[in-house]
């Protein structure tokens, strides 16, 4: 089973974030970046499916130098090899262009049995790229996934949605499939030493724009679907009284209010 | 035209129904666009009696033994027929795991924008702004989709309150044959409900929830200890679970349980809008967080910015002492 397992690089979430000068994004420049937290639970149900039925697993991104640095842990935690779409072009994507640039690399790559992105990102946490590579390569997909089985038949697949109020629901669907993962579906391993070591010897392509016959109007901030106005911090019409104080003080004057004020102890 | 897409199952409107209305009556006035609200089914005779109560201008019943389950291959095929048909403005779909499956099919098929997780709109001259939550919902971004309409917008359950749709219209009906070029690949084999086990939460008075701020299973002591000395019961957001620090039945959110007590305590629990659907009808809330821009203070009614290793063990000393005294 070839399986392609989307990286998107993010923040490292302790960060702290602000926004930058035209209030377009935010200020990236001295940031680490990781794998956004879903992509996590992907490639490892990825590693898991691999290790069952055999294979390999393909890690994809397309980002700047930060999406190199995510790859290559990916290449850590065991997948065989990695896709980097790097090219200055590709900035200021939406879904939708990042999409169509993923499902491109994965049609140049020789397609895949099954490509697995996260549920939702830590960033735009739209949850739209997986299911939009589907429909570019017009092959069949499932979200909100927690669970993965392949069929005796190796042509299709058994899996499980999570649906809102803890219904699961389980799908079959054929071969070639995209999946998006949700949190929780397995427990990430870590990357070893040796994983570590070995990755640094493990195929790392990079493609440009070019290199995936794409045009300009189809990539990047031209491609793009949306134009973003302003990013700016939600404003809070809330009701909320804080509580100052130490430690102790506060919590005493919680517990007052919430006695005498809102009653309800 | 706005097309509204309605979800539902066992025959009943599902409640971002009726948000997605209320979306779409506010942006109908501004942009003075009429109301379809579209309705996919097998059976869709009590579905349509629903949605033909409101206030919007048409419904279109599409009927097909296909739709007896929702999959998103023919959703979108007799979705993008129905769009394409007229000169539609601005299609809704909520933001649910039914509309995350179909939407971004919907938005590459037409090859238009999708803005997705929709919170808030306004109208800037002529012009649509759609805003949506980012890097979870410690920001929003504004964003205006290009290009000639429609546009395909996901709306996130609970941004648009439900009871402000206005009912009272007279909306036609409109039957409307639905022809599917293929069968769908991908079917239900079945649909499970998760046992409620030990923590149904659904009736207790008082919950302490505890989240991914408390760093370590271990930690979740302090959770525990505080929910004793109160008398309360214990839940948790969605990444405690997933790490199992706790199993799945105490998970409060979209995808766990609806709870709706007279206290409730979120405890490094930053506020994304799926753990707040879960929790914000809430009597009384009390956040207690280090960060002072997290969202969750927006629902809270007392707030505490401060590190919850300090706060809670001084809370819980406090009822200790209550108790005995
Ligand atoms: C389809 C889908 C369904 C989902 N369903 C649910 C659901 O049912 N329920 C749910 O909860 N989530 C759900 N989620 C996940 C949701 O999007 C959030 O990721 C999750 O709610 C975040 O949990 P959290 O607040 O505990 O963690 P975080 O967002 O990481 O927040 C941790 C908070 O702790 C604070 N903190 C850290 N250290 C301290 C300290 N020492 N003292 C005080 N504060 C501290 C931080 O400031 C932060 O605000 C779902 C997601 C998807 C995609
Ligand atoms: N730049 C990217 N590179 C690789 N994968 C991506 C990228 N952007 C999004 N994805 C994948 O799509 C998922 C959902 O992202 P989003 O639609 O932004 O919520 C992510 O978890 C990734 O698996």
């Amino acid at each position: 089973m070839k399986i392609i397992s989307c990286i998107k690089p993010v923040p490292d979430p302790a960060s702290r974030l602000s926004i930058n000068e035209n209030k377009t994004w935010i200020k990236d420049q001295d940031l680490t970046f990781v794998a956004s937290e879903a992509d996590n639970y992907a490639l490892e149900e990825a590693l898991r499916l691999k290790e069952k039925h055999g294979g390999e697993v393909v890690v994809l991104s397309v980002g700047g130098e930060e999406a190199a640095r995510v790859l290559r842990s990916g290449l850590a935690m065991g997948a065989d090899r990695a896709i980097h779409l790097l090219d200055p072009k590709f900035k200021g994507s939406d879904e939708f262009t990042t999409a169509a640039a993923l499902a491109k690399a994965i049609e140049k790559d020789g397609g895949a049995d099954l490509i697995l992105a996260g549920v939702q990102s830590d960033d735009l946490g739209t949850g739209m790229t997986g299911t939009m590579i589907a429909a570019f390569l017009g092959c069949g997909h499932a979200t909100v996934v927690v669970g993965v089985e392949a069929n005796p038949d190796g042509r299709s697949l058994k899996v499980r949605r999570e649906l809102e109020g803890g219904i699961n629901e389980t799908v079959e669907l054929p071969m070639p499939a995209t999946l998006t993962i949700q949190f929780g579906i397995n427990q990430p391993r870590y990357a070893s030493l040796k994983g570590i070591m070995a990755a640094k010897k493990k195929e790392f392509k990079v493609w440009s724009a070019a290199d995936l016959g794409l045009e300009d109007r189809q990539i990047g901030r031209v491609g793009a679907m949306y134009e973003v106005k302003e990013i700016l911090l939600p404003e809070r019409k809330s009701k909320v009284e804080m509580i100052s104080g130490t430690p102790e003080e506060a919590a005493a004057t919680l517990v007052e209010k919430l006695r005498k004020e809102a009653k309800v102890l | 035209m706005i097309f509204v897409i309605a979800e539902h199952r066992d025959n009943r409107l599902k409640p971002i129904t009726s948000e997605l209305l209320a979306f779409a009556q506010r942006v109908g006035r501004d942009f003075s666009q009429p109301i379809t609200a579209v309705v996919l089914g097998s059976d869709t005779a009590a579905l349509v009696d629903e949605l033909k109560a409101k206030k919007i201008d048409r419904v279109i019943a599409g009927e097909h033994q296909q739709f007896a389950e929702y999959m998103p291959d023919p959703y979108v095929q007799a979705l993008k027929g129905i769009i394409e048909k007229e000169k539609a403005f601005l299609v809704l779909i909520g933001h649910t795991t039914q509309g995350m499956d179909f939407a971004p099919r919907l938005a590459v098929a037409l090859r238009r924008p999708l803005i997705a997780g929709c919170v808030e709109y306004e109208k800037e001259g002529d012009r649509l702004i759609l805003t949506r939550q980012i890097f979870n919902a410690k920001m929003n971004m504004k964003t205006m989709p290009r290009g000639e309409p429609p546009y395909v917008a996901t709306a996130s359950p609970g941004a648009f309150p439900a009871d402000e749709v206005e009912s009272g219209g007279n909306a036609q009906v409109v039957r409307l044959p639905v022809e599917l070029q293929t069968t769908s690949q991908r079917k239900v084999l079945e649909r499970v409900e998760a046992p409620k086990g030990q923590a149904d939460l659904s009736s207790a008075p008082i919950i302490i929830s505890g989240g991914r701020g408390l760093k370590e299973k271990q930690n979740f002591q302090l959770i525990f200890e505080l929910a004793e000395a109160i008398g309360g019961s214990v839940g948790a957001s969605r990444p405690v679970v997933d790490a199992e620090w706790l199993p799945r039945e105490y998970q409060i959110g979209s995808s766990g349980q609806t709870v709706s007590p007279k206290l409730y305590f979120a405890i490094g629990i930053s506020g994304a809008i799926q753990h707040l659907v879960g929790m914000q009808t809430s009597r009384c809330i009390v956040a207690i967080n280090k960060d002072p821009e997290a969202p969750i203070f927006k629902v809270a009614h007392y707030g505490i910015v401060e590190d919850l290793f300090k706060v809670v063990p001084a809370l819980t000393k406090i009822f200790k002492d209550l108790k005995q005294a």
